[in-house]
């Protein structure tokens, strides 16, 4: 009985059509943050989403020459879902939430970005860093200085901000990166959810 | 056994006609193949808490105009016990089955088969890792049936259930039940820690499955009293992790602590060393109580989806048997 199951499980499995790898970054409590950064909202929308499903090996390409950097094989792949928060209040939309991985010095570093519906950064923050300076990259004074810039003039703003850490200058070159990757596909998210996809 | 049978059946057909109003819908497949060798049982091709297994996870957000209003997750295994004979060996293990409705922001509310609200192990996902929580040796199962609430005050997140002290099987024995609390700092923090209650009536099982039902030790329920401390605290490319639980098995008094520490390799990010110390006491101040062990192990990420791990384990002392040492091997596959 049972190994008949097993082999049901199996190709149950095998014909089951299936999107989605581990997700890439999705926020570890939603309700705390969107309460938090947009208190006047009334609820969110989870979307989860791939560059392979909106438009494959060519939309990364597309992404990589807008960062101007290549993507990690193994964090960065085609496969990897990124979820994306619509934040509500009654029906309208009022901004949106959304986090990528990025890879720091010592490990993973999560950064999330809050935009109004222009785009416009109005928060960032880290919701994890593997960083031996964590403090200093965490710290308001460093974090604000990214509210306000959105993707068309990231390069030319974020290139006047100065690293906080005392000897971390890989993390923030990689915060800077993390923040752009996430402004780009964040626009090509809304872009094509704006063209009827989900 | 029919009780199970049903909830089987319900499930497989459910899941298909749900994902037609799911919003969102993430199916995940699993597949873990773990062995190794002890030098008191030999060839084993088990760990304490995994056995070689296929299984799937299904996870799916619904919404309506005004946002997300219900996630659920199924997650479940049909598992090899190479330890047992083969008319018990083959089983359906049902990790996660539950919904999760969104009362307001503040407030969830849980219910089906999910994370007792004590110590690590709710802040941890071990469904797959070799190392576990003390969660085993504390309360007897990592899952039990029932319902709870949960959501963050201003300062401090909390979780609370009430469940069936049964585990992965659906009954209620000798007045059985699990009521759990915890209450900590927010979930997005570099440094985490918590302070949960346990109180109840659990009922201790063989092995862990659901279809067929494990099989009981006793019919009878052992009252449980638990005071939880539990820690994380990420600094570079260091992670601790730590939990220390005190009370009473029925007039016993019973004490354990777990501290581990995981470290990623900064060149390669996808390697990871772990080292880990649990002790268990089942009786207070009984030297031969006591259940010890070092973990020392190491995992590759080959990518998104397949990790591989190898660990070694000294068990010190187990409850009075003869030291082991202990060397496992695990593939694991995650993904589509």
């Amino acid at each position: 009985m049972m190994r008949k199951l097993f082999l049901g499980v199996l190709l149950i499995l095998s014909f089951y059509s299936s999107l989605f790898a581990a997700v890439g970054c999705s926020l570890n409590d939603p309700d705390r943050d969107v309460k938090r950064i947009f208190p006047g909202s009334t609820g969110y929308r989870t979307t989860y989403v791939t560059i392979k499903e909106l438009g494959g090996e060519p939309l990364k390409q597309e992404i990589e020459k807008k960062l101007g950097d290549k993507f990690d094989n193994i964090y960065e792949s085609l496969d990897v879902p990124y979820a994306y928060y619509t934040i509500l209040k009654g029906k309208d939309t009022i901004g949106y939430i959304h986090g990528v991985n990025q890879k720091g010095k010592y490990g993973a570093l999560q950064i999330i970005i809050t935009t109004d519906l222009e785009g416009k950064i109005t928060e960032f923050y880290y919701q994890r860093i593997s960083s031996t300076e964590a403090k200093s990259f965490q710290d308001k004074n460093f974090t604000n200085k990214f509210i306000g810039l959105r993707l068309k003039d990231f390069s030319e703003k974020a290139s006047q901000i100065s690293d906080p850490s005392k000897a971390s200058p890989e993390d923030f070159r990689v915060t800077l990166r993390g923040i752009k990757k996430n402004l780009i596909l964040l626009d090509e998210f809304l872009s094509h959810e704006k063209k009827g996809g989900k | 056994m029919k009780i199970n049978h049903f909830l089987l059946c319900f499930i497989i057909l459910l899941v298909p006609h749900v994902s037609a109003f799911a919003n969102e819908v993430l199916f995940y497949k699993e597949i873990n193949l773990i062995g190794g060798y002890s030098d008191r049982d030999h060839w084993v091709g088990k760990s304490n808490d995994l056995t070689n297994s296929v299984g799937f996870e299904d996870f799916r957000k619904f919404s309506n105009d005004y946002g997300d209003f219900l996630t659920t997750d199924l997650q479940a295994r049909l598992s090899y016990d190479s330890m047992q004979n083969s008319h018990n060996a083959w089983g359906i293990q049902i990790h996660n089955a539950w919904a999760l409705f969104k009362i307001n922001s503040s407030t969830k509310f849980r219910f089906g088969h999910f994370d007792p609200a004590f110590g690590l192990e709710p802040q941890l996902d071990t469904h797959a890792t070799i190392l576990q929580t003390l969660a085993m040796k504390d309360i007897g199962f990592k899952k039990d049936w029932g319902f709870g609430l949960e959501g963050s005050l201003s300062k401090f997140d909390y979780k609370s259930a009430l469940q069936l002290g049964s585990g992965m099987g659906i009954r209620r024995k000798d007045d059985s039940f699990l009521a759990t609390i915890r209450i900590g700092t927010p979930a997005p923090e570099n440094s985490q820690f918590g302070v949960s209650l346990l109180y109840g009536r659990t009922l201790e099982t063989e092995d862990m499955k659901t279809i067929p039902q494990d099989k009981l030790l006793s019919d009878n329920a052992i009252l449980k009293k638990r005071i939880g401390l539990d820690g994380q605290y990420l600094f570079g490319p260091c992670l601790f992790k730590g939990e220390a639980a005190y009370g009473e098995n029925d007039s016993k008094k019973v004490f354990g602590y777990l501290a581990e520490l995981d470290y990623t390799i900064p060149k390669y990010q996808n390697w990871e060393l772990e080292l880990q110390f649990q002790s268990w006491i089942n009786k207070l101040g009984e030297s031969s109580s006591a259940d010890s062990t070092l973990y020392l192990g190491s995992s590759y990420k080959l990518n998104q989806s397949t990790t591989f791990r190898a660990v070694y384990s000294h068990d010190l002392n187990m409850m009075g048997q003869k030291e082991e040492d202990k060397f496992l091997l695990q593939f694991y596959f995650f993904g589509a």
